[in-house]
């Protein structure tokens, strides 16, 4: 990379210098990437290494490539990352038990051969003599106007493709993802209907036993000391963890035995 | 008489020193702004509502959103033991700092002299302006998901996620409604759209790209009565829920300041920026467009959408989620793309073949109403024999087999199964 | 590149800094300022006044990243969007870039539309 700065005369020095400031930050993200337990850091990592090869693109004149790798990329990718991150879960973290034997070893050995290969043809590669966006530009008669004569008139094929790919792509996902509706929607007029009828068309009481406990998982008392059971969300009722009085929990193991014998 | 450098020029000739003075004085106008937006939108709904509203500090009360600003930075900062402490810290900061980036590129005014020197007023133009300001936003809406994920608590995580997807969903319908400008001033700076806009603003020939923008501007910002992610009554506080003191404060402003930094953009891409309005400017006024009288313009251009938006609030309920998605997804978005088919399609013919736009319009016209007319007639014909296929009197039961099985299309499911309700629970509670 | 045409991000940059500085030193002064009295029950998660329960993750539903999805191609979409309709009335695009323009939105709306039609983009 030094040669290839050295080599371009075009290289001016604040282009330099801006490249030495953000690249350590790039690789350094990207390192991060890989280091970061919880998946949600690992992912604004990545949005800053996207971010700051946006910032490269810029400065080598590449307006639109960078202000689009900022919307489509660090915009609408990441936040596709994140939002399936929201599904996984806040706690979830990765695990560094190794569950296949010898596999880091063999990550590893890969990772480094990968890497070598790369370098390899990195440096192997010759480039043309540079000619500068700016050139381009002028010929089109402007950035955008440059960039939009390659895609609809040299690329247009390329072009068409992408719309077929991430059609394709989309209606499996959804397709993947999508529960079909097996009772009849129920609108809300109806619903309103339906509990004005029913036997308690008020709200329910509010769950908490105020001097000793204060949480939704301890049900309200009714005036002859029970405990309400429409105070606590069906869900709590529905795993069994809701937390009843310490005389409510007696008279409750007094009635199973009695309905036992 | 208006100075000869044309905008991009007076931009690379400005001085550093004098950026950063511009940079300063926006910085200035979006945090006094927001200031008396506070109290603007204070005193309007009160009034709105037969109310006086806040009338104690300061004349007319206009100082209330300063105090309240400095009570806010009085308060303990708490972050919940559950909260993922660094990006907790880092959610309103992402969220404040880019709200401020998008003004960047607005312009304020034509070419003006500052101290000798001529500059534009408007901080810099790129030739991707716009496009910039929405990757801008895209950032800013990492402020809300990371805000809500990071507290640690239901609420915030799902008001997070729900503003996010509001965000998202109404961005598409206002890129989308750039199109059709970009169509007409043949360019995506700033500058260069308002200055297509010297005859008549893109508000007037593109009136449905302007409404489609005035729509999804609101959704974007989360404003009424697209607040849902605020819904105090379902989500508390939404994604703010677990933010106290400076941090709440942050995101306080960064809402204000998406108001203003979106309508700005409407005020640039709609309604002409700067240009005097239809009267004044050209004829009766000759220096409307020249000087420092451009920058009323603009702030009067601007508090209109302001206003609006405060007025909205002081008068529309608030829609539920899912008809909210529907209307962004199911009505917005089609209708961008279908009016940009019919503007692009006019526009192309009428220079290939250069027949005159009036009649591709009349004749267009023509076409439409007949299609609308033979659809009417189509599914008053048609419309009642298709109504009825063969097993609609067979009611399907999605659950009959014991394992539930979809219904194919063009059957209607009919709930056999009687999941317990929670309102047989309470009769049985109440019986007892 | 010459000086004036970097020098229009350069001016981005200092925006950057200029609002992280603000920002910053908002936090600093709330520092200095705000008190510091810790009580274990302002540091739990809030619930409307009563004790959590349970840990704060709420699954979201899949419908999210379904819309998510959609944003991704919709912003793909106008992407490609913003520059064919900056040059669409140049001379030599004219109606053949048009078409190009309705094959590609052609193909999104067909899945859009199928998907529509299973009724994916119903919400609830």
């Amino acid at each position: 990379m030094i040669e290839l700065l050295a080599a371009t005369p075009q290289t001016s020095t604040g282009e330099a210098v801006a490249f030495w400031c953000l690249a350590p930050i790039a690789v350094g993200a990207a390192v991060m990437i890989l280091l970061s337990r919880k998946a949600v850091h690992s992912a604004l990592w990545m949005a800053t290494t996207m971010i700051v090869l946006a910032v490269l693109f810029i400065m080598q004149g590449g307006i639109f490539l960078g202000v689009v790798q900022v919307v489509v990329y660090t915009g609408a990718v990441m936040m596709l990352f994140l939002f399936v991150l929201m599904l996984v879960g806040v706690d979830a973290s990765d695990s560094f038990v190794e569950t296949l034997r010898a596999q880091r070893v063999a990550g590893i050995l890969l990772g480094a051969g990968f890497g070598v290969l790369l370098m390899a043809a990195v440096s192997r590669a010759t480039f043309p003599e540079a000619v500068g966006v700016g050139a381009a530009n002028d010929a089109a008669g402007g950035h955008v106007e440059a960039i939009a004569e390659a895609i609809f008139t040299r690329y247009v094929f390329t072009f068409e493709v992408v719309s077929i790919v991430l059609i394709t792509a989309a209606v499996g996902a959804m397709a993947l993802t999508h529960k079909e509706r097996l009772t009849p929607r129920r609108p809300q007029p109806e619903q309103s209907v339906d509990r004005i009828r029913s036997a308690h068309p008020t709200p329910h009481p509010s769950p908490g036993v105020y001097a000793q406990h204060n949480a939704v998982d301890t049900p309200a008392l009714l005036p002859d000391g029970t405990a309400s059971e429409a105070s606590v969300p069906d869900e709590l009722r529905r795993q069994g963890t809701v937390r009843y009085t310490e005389l409510e929990a007696a008279n409750r193991r007094a009635d199973e035995d009695g309905e036992r014998e | 008489m208006r100075l000869e450098l044309s905008v991009t020029d007076a931009l690379a000739e400005t001085p550093w020193w004098l950026s950063a003075i511009k940079a300063v004085v926006i910085f200035g106008f979006l945090v006094v702004s927001t200031l008396v937006m506070i109290w603007a939108e204070r005193r309007v709904v009160a009034r709105m509502q037969q109310r006086v509203g806040p009338n104690r500090v300061g004349p007319f009360g206009l100082l209330q959103g300063l105090a309240d600003g400095i009570k806010l930075a009085l308060k303990e900062d708490i972050i919940p033991t559950a909260a993922d402490k660094a990006i907790f810290i880092l959610a309103p900061i992402i969220s404040a700092t880019t709200c401020f980036l998008a003004f960047a590129v607005i312009p304020f005014g034509p070419v003006v002299s500052v101290f000798g020197q001529e500059t534009a007023l408007q901080l810099t133009d790129f030739s991707v302006s716009v496009l910039y300001v929405l990757a801008v936003t895209s950032v800013g809406v990492y402020g809300l998901v990371l805000a809500g994920w990071s507290s640690g608590s239901t609420y915030p995580l799902l008001g997070g996620l729900r503003s996010s997807a509001q965000v998202i969903s109404y961005e598409i319908a206002m890129g989308l409604s750039f199109v059709a400008v970009f169509l007409y001033s043949g360019s995506m700076s700033t500058s260069e759209i308002v200055s297509s806009q010297d005859r008549l603003w893109f508000a007037i020939i593109l009136l449905p790209s302007f409404l489609i923008y005035v729509v999804s501007m609101v959704g974007e910002t989360n404003r009424a009565p697209f607040d849902l992610p605020e819904a105090e009554g379902e989500l508390v506080g939404g994604f703010h829920t677990e933010y106290s003191s400076l941090k709440f404060a942050l995101f306080f402003l960064a809402e204000y300041i998406n108001m203003f930094t979106v309508a700005a953009l409407a005020t640039t891409l709609f309604l002409g920026g700067w240009q005097a309005p239809w009267p004044l400017g050209g004829a009766i006024w000759a220096g409307a467009n020249d000087g420092w009288w451009p920058v009323l313009w603009f702030v009067a251009k601007l508090w209109i959408f302001m206003f609006m938006f405060i007025w909205l609030r002081g008068t529309l309920p608030r829609m539920r989620y899912d008809q909210f998605m529907k209307f962004g997804w199911k009505v917005l978005i089609p209708l961008s793309l279908l009016w940009i088919a019919i503007v692009a399609t006019v526009r192309a013919v009428s220079n290939e073949a250069s027949i005159d736009r009036q009649d591709i319009l009349i004749w267009g016209g023509v076409a439409l109403a007949v299609l609308l007319v033979v659809s009417i007639v189509w599914d008053y014909v048609s419309g009642r024999e298709l109504e009825q296929p063969d097993d609609i009197d067979k009611p399907f039961d999605p659950f009959g087999g014991g394992h539930p099985v979809p219904p194919l299309p063009g059957q209607q499911a009919v709930a056999v199964a009687v999941v317990a309700s929670p309102s047989n629970a309470d009769s049985e509670v109440l019986d007892a | 590149m010459d000086g004036g045409y970097s020098g229009n991000y350069a001016v981005v940059a200092v925006a950057v800094a200029l609002g992280a500085a603000f920002v910053l030193a908002g936090v600093v002064a709330n520092r200095l300022l705000r008190p510091h009295v810790p009580t274990a029950e302002k540091y739990t998660t809030y619930e409307c006044g009563l004790d959590p329960v349970g840990d704060g993750w709420a699954q979201t539903h899949i419908r999210y990243y379904v819309f998510a999805y959609l944003y991704v191609i919709f912003a793909v979409d106008a992407v490609y969007l913003f520059p064919w309709a900056t040059i669409l009335d140049t001379d030599g695009y004219g109606l053949v870039t048009l078409v190009e323009m309705v094959v590609f939105i052609g193909f999104l709306a067909t899945g859009i539309g199928y998907a529509w039609r299973r009724g994916v983009l119903r919400w609830v």
